[in-house]
């Protein structure tokens, strides 16, 4: 399976709180290849044993934005909320999967065109219904609770461009799996845990749990950053095709960034540096500083609308981390440094 | 009927790039009645009968429906394009678009890079772009022309008693006027399949002059407002409850003994309760001497966009109405 078939099939799933249609789909990929571990939540861990007992740690999270049900109306609509950002501007008309007791479409109301008025302001998404058309059936079918999810399949545009849904934070997820493959029959000089971790469109929550678990010495943690696009300050964001982008900030490890980038370097692996105030906002944020310390950094993939149905990214800056990602772990890592 | 519409709906036909929508209705109605196509695309179609009427009908549906035209390329390769008919900007913001096999995005800023301010207002049309993957203007110059049009993305559902589709304005009434013409055959009467409603009722005047109707039948969708936060007063019309038939819209004051006559067919309708919207009616009652209409319309919610929602039963008693009133008007009973 290639980079993008492994990215399209995990795209088309869905996984947030108990929706683990993801999470199974990575597992049963990873265990292919390595020693795997389900839980708790959606978590994922694969481990292959290496000549020491040290332990690099690659996390990448598998959950991804959702909605949930908060309410039903005798007439078939729904209210929600927000699990994870999202962009309630362009909620009106879209089409999305209301995962009850069946898997439903459903679509959010739009103002019809008599009634819409130029100073709409979109404030609240519970100001936003969902119709499932069911009308008074609704109310068998939808439970309090339900995850509501987008639905749109993955799809190419030009060169090794694509778009969908919930590459956030798929596109890295597919990398470690990636990962795994390349490395399941090489010698290794210390252990690596894949972790894919639960919770962190929640606030990080699932690696860190995780973390303490796995006790690592070091990390890296995957996960995708701003695209360029219109509008978008170059300062703010990531070329699209340019590579993965190497983290660096007060935050993170100096010695992981700088090994990163020799080793892209040396091994002519195209990559950008995403230089950083302090807090990525990634689950580096929470492993660095789990038990005694991780030293801890991010390697991105640039994403054009994250957030959203139509997620888009280059292919190349996929492959392009995967062989950042085993250069670094053959190397060692940042074990003798 | 439905199998019919599922097709209609999957062809892409953004006004004035209609031809793949002419295509398959022609392949539909072929062999049925005698059919011509006219200098802007119109079908114009002419149905021999068991009997030849006392009175010229013309029953209509639109072959277009809205959508977007290219308009620049950028030098990142970013597409600019105008909206073609009436589109919010809410169902344009992040969504997959087509231009011809080419797929695109509609891309934007992401949610954690706008301030609050930003976050609750609407972007203007002029601030969007599609996506296509090319980097620069060559690139994507290979794929898209500039005046080439696009589709927002929507696959055809159907979910109990509800279709969910893009398009169902007007392929609802493209359905319904290609069985008409496979299977009503008591009187003669003439049919159009007019090109590009969405930008102002374009097609169906030239329609109208050439058949020169005495009377005429426009099958539509119309906006359904029955929903979540809309008072009734202003819902317009209700899923479920049969075609509405308009009394007057924008565009139009319709015959009021056609209007009558249907709601009191004994077939399942309502009244179109607004003065709102218009439809080929427009065109085609101002045509030469005038023209006595009415029009019998599938309430969809969500109408101009990817993901209306309209419902059958709706779909087959507005069918059943247009049998009724073109009978009716052919055979005299009616007008």
């Amino acid at each position: 399976m290639s980079i993008k078939d492994t990215l399209f099939a995990l795209s088309g799933l869905d996984s947030a709180g108990n929706l683990t249609e993801a999470a199974d789909k990575a597992y049963s990929m990873l265990k292919e290849y390595v020693k795997t571990e389900k839980g708790p939540n959606l978590t994922v861990t694969g481990f292959l044993k290496g000549q020491t007992d040290y332990t690099l740690m690659i996390d990448a999270h598998i959950d991804q934005i959702a909605m949930v049900v908060t309410g039903i109306d005798d007439n078939g609509f729904l209210t929600v909320a927000k699990s994870g950002g999202i962009d309630i501007r362009s909620l009106p008309s879209r089409r999305v999967t209301v995962h009850a007791k069946e898997k439903i479409t459903a679509v959010f109301c739009a103002t019809p065109p008599h009634l819409s008025s130029k100073e709409c302001e979109y404030k609240d998404i519970a100001d936003i219904k969902l119709d499932t058309g069911l009308g008074k059936k609704a109310k068998d079918i939808v439970s309090l609770g339900d995850y509501v999810t987008f639905s749109e399949a993955p799809k190419e545009l030009l060169g090794n461009r694509v778009s969908g849904r919930s590459f956030d934070n798929r596109a890295c997820v597919a990398c470690v799996i990636e990962t795994v493959k390349r490395l399941s029959d090489k010698e290794l000089p210390f252990n690596v845990a894949f972790v894919l971790s639960d919770g962190e469109e929640l606030g990080l929550r699932g690696t860190r749990t995780a973390t303490f678990k796995i006790n690592p010495k070091e990390a890296i943690v995957l996960d995708v950053s701003f695209g360029d696009g219109i509008d978008i300050p170059d300062t703010d964001c990531g070329k699209l095709g340019l590579g993965g982008m190497i983290g660096v900030s007060p935050a993170l490890d100096r010695k992981i960034s700088d090994k990163l980038i020799f080793l892209a370097k040396e091994n002519k692996i195209p990559y950008q540096i995403e230089a950083m105030g302090a807090k990525s906002g990634t689950n580096a944020d929470m492993i660095s500083v789990s038990r005694e310390g991780v030293r801890t950094c991010t390697l991105s993939i640039p994403l054009r609308n994250m957030h959203t149905d139509v997620e888009t990214l280059d292919l190349n800056d996929l492959e392009n981390v995967c062989r950042l990602l085993c250069e670094y772990v053959l190397s060692g890592g940042v074990m003798n440094a | 009927m439905l199998e019919l519409l599922e097709k209609l709906c999957g062809i892409d036909g953004v006004s004035g790039n209609e031809e793949n929508v002419r295509n398959f209705i022609i392949s539909q109605i072929d062999g049925f009645c005698e059919w011509k196509t006219d200098a802007l695309g119109n079908i114009i179609v002419f149905k021999k009968g068991k009997k030849h009427p006392s009175k010229k009908v013309m029953v209509d549906a639109h072959t277009d429906e809205v959508g977007l035209v290219i308009t620049n390329i950028t030098t990142d390769g970013f597409l600019k394009f105008k909206v073609v008919g009436g589109i919010d900007i809410s169902a344009l913001m992040f969504r997959s678009v087509k231009i011809g096999s080419v797929n695109g995005v509609i891309c934007g800023k992401p949610i954690h890079l706008l301030d609050k301010k930003e976050s609750e207002k609407l972007p203007s049309e002029d601030s969007l772009y599609i996506d296509i993957g090319a980097e620069n203007t060559e690139q994507a110059e290979k794929y898209v022309r500039i005046g080439d049009t696009a589709v927002i993305c929507g696959g055809f559902e159907a979910n109990g008693d509800k279709i969910i589709s893009k398009a169902l304005d007007d392929r609802l009434g493209c359905a319904i006027l290609i069985k008409l013409i496979k299977s009503y055959d008591e009187y003669d009467f003439y049919a159009s399949f007019s090109v590009q409603e969405e930008l102002g009722l374009r097609g169906a005047k030239t329609a109208a002059f050439a058949i020169n109707p005495e009377c005429a039948i426009v099958l539509e969708g119309t906006t359904a407002a029955d929903i979540a936060g809309v008072n009734e007063t202003d819902s317009v019309c209700s899923l479920g409850k049969g075609p509405a038939v308009s009394f007057m819209d924008r565009a139009t004051v319709y015959d009021r003994d056609f209007y009558r006559k249907a709601l009191d067919s004994g077939i399942l309708c309502q009244p179109k309760r607004a003065v709102a919207g218009g439809n080929n009616s427009g065109a085609i009652h101002l045509s030469r001497e005038g023209v006595r209409t009415i029009a019998v319309s599938v309430p969809c919610r969500y109408i101009h966009t990817a993901s209306s929602i309209a419902d059958i039963n709706d779909f087959e008693n507005a069918y059943k109405l247009a049998v009724y009133m073109l009978n009716g008007i052919l055979s005299g009973e009616i007008g």
